[in-house]
């Protein structure tokens, strides 16, 4: 099988796998070997177009049933393959397999199991199909078909609190996207009248009248509500709240970063409309927004999920901010930034899903202490919490490291004292997020135990390996941030510029000349060498060396022998009031210390953490909370003044 | 003739967005859903309508350069829209039920258990 | 060979110059003289200076307490992690014309390795469990977020002013910042970097937790917060690692706008073979001696004269008068000043 056909096999597994466990999905051996296979096919035909697509800069163009383009025209359907592409399809491909692992204990406790998986893999086969497609009306219905099961996926506890409602809501505001779309669309084919990727990248850059400005102002739109950009990040907050932790790996890692992708190929490549300096504006001015907003949103949350899903708009803000800059360093580090987001918001998404798996709530109020019970969550959800704090030498910080850059950078190339302001605003979030992780830190997993999880335990093997899986890659595309930008962020950012390759491989050698396009290929590509990784291998020895010594020094017990005894003997005493007293002196060495009133020896809860960040920012805090009002027909209301607003602007900047 | 299409689909769709901002009752949300697939599949059709075109059904013998027909894909677009149309209101009737059962009301300002 | 000799140099660098040893001994002299003087400001006599030196081995023979409550690994790692974060940093920051790591654009990654150490002391105060040190905790987060702000603008203004009078637009390399002063003159010259150099003056007294700035680990009110539970090695690694923040914090001040004083020694000595040692030691002493008036300006003074503030008035004070001062800098170096 030539490597032609590995694109249309990769989203033709998920559906696939799909249909099959409709039918076989009784049998649960059957219906795990057939969600894994389906799964791990699509990574591997993926992974084997590396070289070539990567390395080689070679497109896949591949035409559905054989039917070539006639007379310059294109009349089948069209699947193309570019380095931007695969790029997208293999994060999904990853963060689906993971998914998939956790699914198999995680879900193995619900009914409807089959249901679950068929969902689950037509959400998959949807985006996959989004991301390799080379033609619009074929991208919008990948997009119903994953919203649909996005959807359905959201409202698959329907016992649980919310789950309906935010199903309900998403379904909404995300038709209203998917018309936005579907719109766009067909005033695309009004003036174009082909449907297929390269013909509307050779025919629009010369052809921007109002109608098609229009249509970018609508597709732009409808992708923002796939990928939750600000006015519909409500939206998101809910729908991960309510979902079971896979699928909220797949709405962040997954159904956020097609609806990126779509921003990208639709700005970059379709319109070409990224030299204007009001787009750029336009996106980096978005970008910042859902990076601020969201993160300040995340550290009013009190449930654990829902901080996450805040967090994860805001980290798609920075990768919004990088891609608008319209710099090669820009897009490349924005692209990497979407890599890292999928790795370690995924692994958020499971610690989390694990602590619900094995306490049955998120509420950051009634949680604590939990590192004792798990230790091996503790440890992943701390490498997740690092990585999308920036920590060094977590993945999150070679690429906000990218990012901060080719911020500074473009500020100082155009003079723009506003791209400034981004790399202010995107430090400043950074910070924001280590505190809101830390809050989850300390009132989860650090803290005291709550009586009634005295007897809760470790999550199953299947679970930690699949959390292990993306921990491990959160570290090394940390520590190897070289490999990452040769392999995969370059190249995609190269294909984000070269526009004529792009065409030229779907509809014939010298089709993109003939509409005399050139490529906007930028000036300098090698603007900004990776953090050289030797320096923090010593860092990185240094805090092996800290581990070492402290697994080595095993003689610190932390109840002693006598306190063991005196604590036995103490059983059966009443344990009210201060224990100096009584003869239990060794007991009280080990326990922890406070002084004056029993009232006083009470944890401060997570909403109260903050207080002196919260207490200057109250007005605003308590502005957003009244926003957020929880009523469908306000979100809607935002996403359409977003829609008019655009339409508006769109006609402006022409 | 085909300005009053394209006037009737900006409306049916404006109508469609006004009724899903202002109506607080989840089945008239889903009304306006309805109101503003019709509005966009009456725009695609229009699109692809040339008047006084025949049916677009030919062999490729009979296709000579002065046919005239309407545009086929529009068409085969709207089908396809059509049927998301319907399985976007299934599926939300179906939420509504569920909603129903659940909070006991189809308002939408009491349905905001998640907010903030 | 090269590699065992590359190894062994950076091994020198860590363990002993700029690492471990140096920062060990001036840290915890740093912290000494920083008593004492204000224990003179007081009209007290104060400790010895060397008072830190016997507290530190002091502790280091008392015995460790794990609480029961507290997650054992993390309370033991905690500290050394935040110890080995600190002198990192201090590896990365050029003492004038010596360096021992270059980075790109090392900027940023003081910024982030400011957080480490800090994140350390967070980590291990939440995973003993006690409430005091969840108060503290949550007032050392605030402490980070009020101070981040006005550092962040505080380096890119001077990156921006480096950048313009260098003619490549940014500078994000320290090394150059400093190489740029060694030709030039100090940064502090310059009027627009006046207010930045200021606010890096308030921003110290934050970053160490000193008085006014030091809500998270006020012992009258919440028995030093987040070191509640520590005793026994922990806790001196702990107290060392801060002595190793005021050095840190202070070199930083000397990189970023006094880098230019060292230039004439430079000059002055290159020409023969045995000064270029002799010129490293003379630096060397100067750094100290820098530092040492810093302490005594920045942290001493303001501690022997100030209250401790409340928690929301340090964030609302650092969000508003030392940003706004950073923020004229960075505007005034934005538009060539």
């Amino acid at each position: 099988m030539s490597i032609q056909h590995f694109p249309i096999c990769a989203i033709m597994a998920y559906f696939l796998g799909a249909f099959l466990i409709v039918i076989f999905g009784k049998n649960r051996a059957l219906r795990n070997v057939f969600g894994f296979l389906a799964t791990a096919t699509p990574l591997c035909l993926l992974a084997a177009l590396v070289k070539p697509i990567m390395l080689g800069s070679d497109v896949i163009a591949y035409w559905m049933g054989n039917r070539v383009p006639a007379g310059g025209y294109a009349i089948g359907i069209a699947l193309e393959v570019d380095a931007l592409g695969l790029f997208f399809g293999l994060l999904i491909a990853t963060a689906v397999f993971v998914a998939m692992l956790y699914s198999f204990s995680y879900m193995s406790h619900d009914d409807n199991e089959p249901q679950y998986y068929t969902l689950f893999l037509m959400l998959c086969g949807g985006v996959m199909g989004f991301v390799l497609s080379g033609d619009l009306f074929n991208m919008f219905i990948m997009i119903e078909i994953l919203t649909f099961a996005a959807v359905a996926l959201t409202a698959f506890r329907n016992t649980a609190n919310g789950a309906l409602e935010a199903a309900f809501k998403y379904l909404v505001v995300g038709c209203i996207g998917s018309s936005c779309i579907l719109a766009g669309t067909i005033m695309l084919y009004a003036q174009a009248h082909t449907l297929n990727f390269a013909q509307l990248a050779a025919f629009l850059p010369g052809h921007l009248n109002r109608a098609t400005i229009i249509a970018y102002a609508m597709l732009f739109i409808g992708f923002c509500t796939k990928a939750f950009i600000v006015p519909f990040h409500p939206l998101a907050a809910d729908a991960h709240g309510a979902a079971p932790a896979p699928v909220s790996v797949l709405i962040s890692g997954v159904l956020t970063k097609s609806g990126l992708y779509g921003i990208i190929r639709l700005t970059y490549i379709l319109f070409r409309v990224m030299n204007l300096g009001t787009v750029q504006f336009w996106l980096v001015f978005l970008g910042s927004v859902s990076m601020f907003v969201c993160v300040t949103m995340a550290l009013a949350q009190h449930d654990f999920k829902r901080l996450l899903a805040f967090h994860s708009i805001s980290q798609i803000g920075y990768v919004l901010t990088a891609a608008g800059l319209a710099t090669a360093l820009g897009v490349s580090s924005g692209l990497y930034h979407a890599m890292n987001h999928t790795l370690f918001k995924g692994l958020l998404f499971l610690c989390a899903g694990a602590v619900l798996h094995e306490t049955g709530t998120t509420d950051l109020g009634k949680l604590g202490g939990l590192s004792k019970k798990m230790p091996h969550t503790t440890i992943l959800f701390l490498v997740g919490a690092f990585s999308i704090s920036g920590v060094p030498p977590f993945n999150g910080f070679a690429s906000k490291w990218l990012i901060y850059q080719a911020t500074y950078q473009k500020a100082v190339e155009s003079g723009n004292i506003g791209f400034l302001m981004c790399t202010i605003v995107a430090l400043v979030t950074s910070t924001l997020t280590l505190a809101s992780f830390v809050k989850v830190t300390q009132s989860v997993f650090f803290g005291q135990l709550p009586k009634e999880y005295e007897n809760v335990g470790e999550v199953s093997i299947g679970m930690r390996l699949a959390m292990g899986i993306l921990a491990l890659l959160c570290i090394l595309t940390g520590l190897f941030p070289g490999f990452v930008t040769t392999y995969l962020t370059e190249p995609a950012a190269r294909a984000v510029f070269g526009t004529n390759t792009y065409v030229n491989a779907m509809m014939g050698t010298g089709y993109a000349q003939g509409f005399g396009l050139t490529d906007i290929l930028p000036v300098s590509f090698q603007a900004a060498g990776v953090w050289s990784p030797i320096s923090w291998l010593c860092l990185l020895m240094i805090m092996l060396l800290a581990v070492a010594i402290v697994a080595v020094s095993s003689k610190y017990d932390q109840v002693s022998a006598l306190a063991k005894a005196a604590a036995a003997a103490e059983a059966a005493e009443t344990k009210a009031g201060p224990r100096f007293g009584s003869g239990a002196l060794a007991e009280a060495k080990n326990e922890l210390f406070f002084g004056g009133e029993e009232s006083v020896y009470s944890q401060v809860g997570g909403d109260d953490l903050f207080w002196g960040f919260k207490h200057n920012w109250r007005h605003y805090f308590s502005f957003m909370h009244e926003l957020h009002s929880g009523i469908v027909n306000d979100y809607a209301l935002w996403g359409v003044i977003a829609l008019a607003l655009a339409m508006l602007y769109a006609m402006i900047i022409l | 003739m085909i300005l009053i299409n394209y006037l009737a689909s900006f409306f049916l769709i404006t109508l469609g967005l006004y009724c899903i901002v202002t109506k607080h009752d989840l089945l008239k949300s889903v009304i306006g859903l309805s109101i503003m697939d019709y509005g966009v599949n009456l725009l695609i059709i229009t699109i692809g309508f040339n008047p006084g075109g025949t049916a677009p059904i030919y062999s490729f013998g009979e296709l000579r350069p002065e046919s005239f027909f309407v545009d086929p894909i529009p068409q085969a677009l709207t089908l396809t829209s059509i049927v998301i149309g319907a399985c976007t209101t299934a599926m939300s009737l179906a939420l509504v039920i569920k909603i129903r059962e659940m909070y006991g009301t189809t308002d939408t300002t009491q349905i905001r258990r998640l907010r903030g | 060979m090269s590699i065992i000799l590359d190894g062994l140099k950076y091994l020198a660098y860590i363990l002993i110059f700029p690492g471990f040893l140096f920062c060990f001994l001036s840290g915890l002299l740093l912290c000494g003289i920083d008593r004492k003087l204000v224990a003179r400001m007081q009209k007290r006599v104060g400790p010895p200076i060397l008072q830190p030196f016997y507290d530190f081995f002091k502790l280091l023979g008392k015995e460790t307490i794990i609480p029961v409550t507290a997650n054992r690994t993390v309370f033991l790692i905690a500290p050394l992690v935040g110890l080995a974060a600190q002198v990192v940093l201090q590896l990365f920051i050029p003492v004038f014309s010596f360096n021992a790591f270059h980075g790109v654009a090392d900027v940023i990654v003081i910024l982030y390795l400011l957080l480490i150490p800090a994140l350390s002391v967070i980590l291990g105060a939440a995973s003993s469990g006690s409430p005091y040190s969840g108060v503290g905790l949550s007032r050392e987060m605030v402490t980070i977020l009020a101070v981040e702000l006005p550092l962040v603008l505080v380096l890119l203004s001077v990156a921006k002013a480096v950048g313009n009078a260098m003619g490549t637009g940014l500078c994000f390399s320290l090394t150059d910042i400093v190489n740029y002063q060694l030709s030039h003159g100090s940064l502090i010259t310059k009027l627009s970097m006046i207010p930045a150099a200021v606010a890096m003056l308030l921003i110290i007294p934050g970053e160490t937790g000193s008085h006014p700035f030091d809500a998270a680990e006020a012992e009258t009110e919440i028995c030093e917060g987040m070191l509640a539970e520590y005793s026994g090695k922990p806790l001196a690694v702990y107290k060392l690692s801060h002595a190793v923040k005021l050095l840190t914090m202070t070199t930083l001040f000397v990189a970023l706008f006094l880098g230019g004083i060292g230039g004439g020694i430079e000059r002055a000595m290159m020409t023969s073979a045995i000064g270029g040692a002799f010129c490293f030691l003379i630096e060397i002493i100067i750094l100290f001696l820098l530092c040492t008036c810093l302490v005594a300006v920045c942290i001493s003074f303001v501690h022997a004269v100030t209250a401790r503030l409340r928690i929301e008035q340090l964030f609302k004070y650092y969000w508003t008068v030392v940003t706004g001062l950073a923020l004229i800098s960075l505007v005034m170096a934005w538009y060539g000043l």
